[in-house]
């Protein structure tokens, strides 16, 4: 037999087998009962001084490989934590037990190099419902391949739409679009992107505006999946008004933009809300949570309000995105001064402010590679290092204000030590050469530059599939902030295109927004047509969303005409301007509906579920009781108005939904309000009464819809 | 005493007077302080009434201010008599535009200073509210208004703007020492947002098209109330023209530099671009040279010769300029090998530091929250060899900020040895998170003493000793100071009004005098305090700045509570190793709580001293000191006692004699009105009819003149009980400091 290679052949049996995976014995720190693997077997050398030395040798015995512990545990034969890991019959078995006969040799130095690995095919179209083997083959440095398939290991980017067995056999399930196999052997990946037409006639597509529309009509015509008509007016108002301005279209400006005839109304309405400072507070609301603008201490109101508004002044005045991060980066500075030094009070350790910043700005998540070689990305604990080196000379005195430090750029030759190898590191950005970056310069000012060029991989992409998902409720890669080779986006072109005239703007946050707002794609209906249903990810209609937490209050302050007051704010605040999370403390309703509490740079830290509580408060909490009876509130206005009711039921479902009643609806209102009234005594209730709280219920019904309640 | 021991005895005497009181004491005996004035300046040439708010108002007859060019009389009211606490100030023609100090004088003496700004612009002073757009004030162009921002709310104005036309409107707050953090909106005619500034109260704003504008002023965290007011200028100012500043108060950093100093050496102009090593600005040493930290990274390098064993002060100003910058300044020798060239370090330049360590803001009070430092650089650069230089200055907070407005002056020259003084009262015992007793004027009681600590910064290798004293003091109040050692940074003063000093209200000037260079250079100490009295410093970081002088005064209102003073004015004598007794005097005026006064001893070498725990209320104490264990340097000390202690202060009982006068003829005058009534109306039934309509109106006059007269009685009623109630005793905490004992330390005997 040949001889049994302890890199090429023993380590990923034990990958494979699960038993260096971080819940098992590569847990961080301690292993599992006292027996410790390197991650997913990065760390060969290690694994093999722990496997064949520690223990007092245990847990290899030569002279009898059955009696080795290795072989015992990971068979069943002794009791393990883990279970049975290995069939005895398997080939792992065979190969670990090879080894053992043949004296557990250790090859590091001689074991040839794994250089690349390929999945066969690469990309694919398959019927749903449908299955495809993968063939995974290993090339090695001295030229020779290797069929790994049983070695591998396979993960689908979507399990929904597919599911991949240890064997590399990929099931499709019954939902079109695009689909990513990762393959995983030996700290390299691959991929097999799997194409999942439906398959139906496209005959009829909206027009199409821009090359937003055509990429997305292209894919849609590709996988034969007919995308919905464009909304009407009503439903188009609503939507982009609550998704840029995050708030309802008043009833004078549903009103006039029906009414208008002009055929660019939308691209115009478009236009007006990005310049009104409805636009700067809503997206500043998103970024302050995810730049954790977090109350901890009384004292930190001050730097939290300085905080949100730089950032919510800089959206107003459309500053370019590659300035504003760089603003945010490489702030110097006191709070009050340079409000985004608040960033450096939040986020104080060089680690988190790399990890921070490559997950928000780059959609890149680099927290395992401090501590190991990335799992399914090309990122080593180099990597994370040479990025940590760009923080390495922040300098910092205290100033008056206890936790607050003023920062500056301490002169001094930027690196910092990569904690595996205690070598120094000097700065690099994602995937480019080492920077020598002279003592003088701020190191940060590099990182902004490498960031804002024009051919950064990642910066602009990270933005324009984060800002997509804000529109599409789905980014073109899911998560939005984990863009990586083994998660392909559902449509790569559309994603290069919105970057490439992201870039071209100049970074121009408003024409990101313009040119997905204006699109035909944004604008189609929310119903589905009898093909495109079953569509996740392709865009074929609108997918609806519920209202936010922030957006539902100020929605229902507007539609009633209630204030919440918030603490230390003008009354009449909306609940999108508030600066940071200290509110969520003192409101059920934006605990109940998931207000972040700005903890994460994961925008899944908002919830954006619906559940019982959320449906029980909108029916029966006291504060929306109290709004809908607010003293000169919309029921009671309406109530003591003196214009027909079917004005006054008209002027209700314009400000619910920016549409007319239909007819039905206007009946049932009419016939409602018309109801006599009587007390708990069985007195009839007086008629402004009886109005009154017949408004009040039409309000309260309204606000309890579906229609009300998402964004569709 | 060690500090912590220290801390300990006082938290002592604080529980011990607390067990006495359900309530809080409060620190400090009372101290006139002026808070807020409306408005906060007056234009040139102009008189405006000015109503002045504060603590400690009682009988304030006068507004006084840092410039006799600002003059205040009362306002009188329709009656001929004084409004209480309002003033007709008026600006002479030539008064000097800028920021002046405004103080009032009381029964107490001179109170802690407001500024007060005179402008060229007209004044208005907003008097109905504005929260709203349709409530907005109009703004008239190249005007101020002065006014008080609303707590949870937004001050709207409005004014009309043109397209082409350049309008700034500026905010003043911090600068007129106003607690206000600004933003500053310019909104369109609907109000919706255009322009936002949140850092430095000043919008430069080009109006789109011709119309109507709202200016939107509001706190940055929506703070509001008396002490966040604020002045809002709107000017016309021409494209390409400098943007007019509103005049600010001086930062303590800003005391060891003189905005007008000139050191002889002809001024030159920084010369972009020269932000690279190849494109260095060439210079010649000496220089003064201006420039700026502009555009955002910006690096000015310039390069000279310089000869082995030349000496250099590099000096820059920029922070003490009231920017918020931090120059730093790098020298490098450049050595040149074809067209390579190799940079050595020769100086890295940075932070003046602070000469006396700045208190951490923690909640303990570790220290005068008094930061003399400064982020600029003044610093030596010594040549070792012959050679070409480049000096490169960059702006530490610049990385990322564009503001033209960042500049700086940078001078090189050879030693001009020098010095610049500040000094602030020190409250050597301050109860935790209480910090108002560092707003504390120069008001003395007679038998007081005040302590002030006294700081330099010495320029250019000056390292002599410095004496210290004051000049312009009113009668019977006497200074004695520390002189400050050869190459000591600190020292103390201690301001005394003895027990006979009459009443008075001045201005004195604090001096510091050394030899340089065979001359008697005289300077002055530039007095610091802070803006307001801070009692939770948890939730108020203080706010120290710059006095415009050094007003002092002496009430007559009533005594020290204590006086601890040597048995003779004399300067004492002792020999190092040897022992020597001061006995000591003291003076008890009024009652206290606890029992003792633990006494510690200030100076330097002497604050280890072993010092006496006095009885409370005893006449004689000794001070005995061992120069077997402390050893100071022999030659001139001075030394004092200072100690915490609670009074159970009486506050103005004079008035309750004069309240209770008042209320005895109230009563009286109400009683014989009354007496006059009832006979009026008795004598009505009985008047012949002829005469009974006279009668009648005299009745009614005297009806009316009853109800006036009985209203006076419940007034002075009323003022009686304000006056009873603030004159019964109540626990305050605050420190005596001893008159200075002065003591020679002479050499020990030889053996």
């Amino acid at each position: 037999m040949r001889t049994v290679s302890f890199v090429n052949d023993v380590v990923p049996v034990l990958t494979k087998a699960g038993c260096n995976a971080g819940a098992c014995h590569a847990k961080a720190g301690q292993g599992q009962n006292g027996f410790q693997l390197s991650l997913l077997g990065f760390e060969p050398q290690e694994d093999y001084e722990h496997l064949v030395k520690e223990g007092r040798g245990r847990r290899v015995f030569a002279a009898s490989p059955e009696q080795s512990l290795l072989l015992m545990k990971a068979s069943g034969r002794v009791p393990h934590g883990g279970g049975m890991r290995l069939d005895p019959a398997s080939e792992g078995y065979r190969l670990l037990r090879a080894w053992l006969h043949q004296g557990t040799p250790f090859d590091q130095a001689t074991a040839p190099k794994l250089v690349s690995l390929d999945v066969q095919p690469p990309r694919k179209t398959l019927k749903t419902k449908s299955e495809q083997q993968l063939k995974v083959t290993a090339r090695y440095a001295d030229g020779r391949t290797r069929d790994v398939t049983a070695l591998a290991l396979y993960e689908a980017n979507d399990r929904a739409m597919a599911e991949a067995s240890e064997s590399g056999r990929v099931k499709i399930a019954d939902i079109p679009g695009n689909v990513a196999v990762m393959v995983r052997y030996q700290g390299l990946a691959a991929v097999c992107n799997v194409s999942v037409p439906l398959g139906a006639p496209v005959k009829h597509l909206p027009p199409s505006k821009g090359f937003i529309d055509q990429l997305v009509f292209a894919n849609l015509k590709l996988i034969g999946i007919p995308p919905s008509p464009v909304c009407d007016d009503a439903t188009f108002i609503r939507r982009v008004s609550l998704d840029i301005a995050g708030r309802l279209p008043t009833v004078k400006e549903a009103e006039t933009f029906l009414a208008s005839k002009d055929p660019a109304k939308r691209d115009q309405l478009v236009d007006t809300l990005l310049n009104s400072p409805d636009y700067a507070d809503f997206f500043a609301n998103k970024w302050t949570a995810l730049l954790k603008n977090k109350r901890d201490a009384a004292s930190d109101i001050t730097a939290n309000f300085a905080f949100h508004s730089w950032v919510r002044d800089s959206l107003l005045a459309n500053k370019p995105y590659d300035q504003l991060v760089r603003q945010l980066l490489a702030a110097t500075g006191t709070i009050e001064g340079n409000p985004p030094v608040a960033w450096y009070k939040r986020v104080k350790q060089p680690t988190e402010q790399l990890e921070d910043v490559a997950q928000l700005f780059l959609g890149v998540r680099m927290q395992c590679a401090q501590c190991h070689h990335h799992p399914f990305e090309r990122w080593s604990q180099h990597d994370y290092y040479s990025m940590s080196a760009f923080f390495s000379q922040i300098g910092r005195k205290p100033t008056a204000t206890a936790g607050e430090d003023v920062i500056f750029h301490k002169r001094g030759m930027a690196q910092t030590e990569n904690k595996k190898t205690k070598l120094p590191v000097k700065p690099a950005g994602l995937g480019d050469p080492t920077l020598d970056i002279p003592p003088d310069e701020d190191p940060r000012l590099r990182l902004a530059d490498w960031m804002g060029n024009k051919s950064n991989p990642f910066f602009a992409k990270s933005l324009v599939n984060r800002y997509w998902k804000h529109f599409f409720k789905r980014g073109l890669i899911e998560p939005e902030d984990d863009i990586r080779d083994t998660n392909p986006p559902s449509n790569p072109e559309l994603l290069d295109a919105l970057a490439k005239h992201f870039v071209e703007s100049g970074f121009d946050l408003k024409a990101v927004v313009r040119v997905i707002a204006q699109s035909s794609t944004y604008q189609l209906s929310a119903t589905p047509n009898q093909h495109n249903g079953v569509d996740r990810q392709n865009f074929s209609h609108f997918y609806p969303r519920r209202l936010q937490a922030e957006v539902l209050l100020d929605s229902i302050d507007q539609f009633t005409g209630a204030r919440t007051d918030f603490a230390d704010l003008p009354l009449g605040t909306r609940a999108i301007a508030l600066p940071d999370n200290s509110y969520n403390r003192g409101s059920a309703f934006l605990k109940v509906f998931g207000r972040p509490e700005g903890a994460s740079v994961c925008e899944c830290e908002r919830a954006s579920s619906a559940s019982l509580a959320q449906s029980l408060h909108l029916m029966n909490a006291a504060d929306v009781k109290a709004k809908l009876a607010t003293s000169g509130g919309r029921a009671e206005r309406l109530a003591k108005a003196d214009k027909p009711e079917p004005a006054k039921i008209r002027e209700l479902y314009l400000a619910a939904f920016a549409r007319e009643p239909q007819s039905h609806e206007q009946t049932v209102a009419e016939e409602y309000l018309a109801r006599p009234r009587e007390d708990a005594v069985g007195k009839p209730l007086p008629p402004e009464q009886s109005r009154r709280i017949a408004y009040e219920d039409l309000l309260w019904a309204l606000i309890n819809t579906k229609e009300f309640l998402y964004n569709h | 005493m060690s500090p912590k021991s220290a801390v300990r005895v006082f938290a002592g005497v604080a529980c011990l007077a607390l067990a006495g009181s359900a309530f809080a004491q409060s620190v400090i005996l009372p101290t006139p302080r002026l808070l807020t004035t409306m408005p906060m300046g007056a234009q040139v040439g102009a008189t405006v009434e000015v109503a002045i708010t504060g603590e400690n108002l009682e009988d304030v007859s006068e507004l006084q201010f840092s410039t006799p060019k600002l003059t205040a009389k009362p306002k009188l009211g329709s009656d001929g008599k004084p409004e209480a606490n309002k003033f007709l100030v008026t600006a002479a023609a030539d008064a000097p535009t800028g920021v002046h100090d405004a103080r009032f004088v009381s029964r107490l003496g001179v109170s802690s200073a407001r500024a007060f700004t005179v402008s060229q612009l007209a004044e208005v002073t907003r008097t109905t509210p504005n929260t709203s757009l349709e409530t907005a004030l109009v703004l008239k162009p190249n005007s101020v208004c002065n006014a008080v921002m609303t707590a949870r709310a937004v001050d709207f104005y409005s004014f009309e703007g043109a397209k082409g036309q350049r309008v700034v409107v500026e905010c003043a707050t911090a600068g007129i020492d106003s607690k206000l953090t600004p933003v500053l909106i310019v909104a369109d005619a609907e109000g919706r947002d255009l322009v936002v500034n949140r850092t430095s109260g000043l919008l430069d704003f080009a109006p789109p098209a011709d119309g109507k504008y709202f200016v939107k002023v509001h706190g940055l965290t929506f703070k509001g109330g008396p002490e966040n007011f604020y002045r809002l200028a709107l000017q016309d100012v021409a494209t390409g023209a400098p943007i007019p500043r509103h005049a600010r108060t001086r930062s303590v950093s800003s005391f060891s530099w003189s905005q007008a100093a000139d050191f002889g050496i002809a001024k030159a102009a920084e010369a972009e671009p020269n932000n690279e090593h190849a494109k260095a600005q060439k210079i010649t040493l000496p220089c003064d040279i201006s420039g700026g930290f502009f555009p955002a990274a910006d690096v000015d390098t310039f390069e000279f010769s310089a000869k082995k064993g030349e000496v250099w002060w590099v000096e820059v100003a920029s922070e003490r300029l009231g920017l918020p910058t931090d120059p730093f300044v790098l020298v490098q020798r450049v050595e040149k090998d074809g067209d390579k060239e190799k940079l050595t370090d020769v100086a890295e330049l940075t932070d003046i530091p602070p000469p006396m360590k700045p208190s951490s803001n923690g909640y303990s009070y570790d220290g005068p929250p008094y930061d003399a430092g400064s982020a600029d650089v003044l610093g030596k650069l010594e040549i070792k060899e012959d050679g070409l230089y480049r000096l490169q200055l960059r702006d530490l907070f610049g990385g990322t900020r564009n503001d033209a407005a960042n500049i700086y002056r940078l001078v090189i020259r050879p030693a001009a040895p020098d010095f610049a003084l500040a000094a602030w009262a020190i409250h050597f015992e301050l109860r935790n998170g209480d910090r108002n007793a560092q707003s504390k004027p120069i008001a003395l009681r007679p038998g007081g003493t005040m302590a002030f600590d006294v700081v330099v910064i010495r320029r250019d290798g000056f390292a002599g000793d410095i004496e210290l004293g004051m000049e312009n003091l009113p009668t019977g109040v006497t200074a004695a100071a520390l002189k400050i050692l050869a190459g000591q940074s600190q020292g103390k003063l201690l301001i005394t009004a003895s027990e006979k000093a009459p009443r008075s209200a001045g201005v004195a000037q604090i001096v510091g005098r050394a030899q340089i260079n065979g001359a008697t250079v005289t300077r002055p100490v530039q007095l610091a305090s802070m803006s307001w009295p801070v009692r939770d410093a948890s939730g108020e970081i203080p706010k120290p700045r710059l006095l415009a002088d050094v007003p002092i005064s002496v009430t007559d209102a009533e005594g020290a509570p204590i006086t601890i003073a040597p048995r003779e004015n004399k300067v004492w004598e002792v020999k190092l190793g040897e022992k020597l007794t001061i006995p000591l005097a003291l003076t008890w005026r009024g009652e206290f709580s606890g029992t003792t006064l633990k006494l510690k001893a200030d100076g330097a070498g002497f604050t280890a001293a072993k010092t006496p725990d006095v009885a409370l209320k005893a006449a004689t104490a000794e001070f005995v000191l061992d120069l077997a264990t402390l050893k100071p340097t022999p030659g001139e000390h001075t030394i004092a006692l200072y100690s915490g202690y609670v009074s159970k202060y009486r506050h103005n009982p004079a008035a309750v004699i004069l309240a209770e006068a008042a209320q005895k003829k109230a009563d009286a005058e109400a009683a014989a009105v009354a007496a006059e009534a009832k006979k009026l109306a008795a004598e009505v039934t009985a008047a012949p009819a002829e005469k009974r309509a006279a009668v009648e109106t005299a009745a009614k006059a005297a009806e009316g003149k009853l109800k006036s007269a009985e209203a006076a009685k419940a007034d002075a009623a009323k003022r009686m009980k304000a006056a009873t109630d603030a004159a019964a005793p109540k626990d305050i905490a605050d420190i005596v400091v001893s008159e200075p004992i002065r003591v020679r330390v002479l050499p020990a005997d030889k053996k």
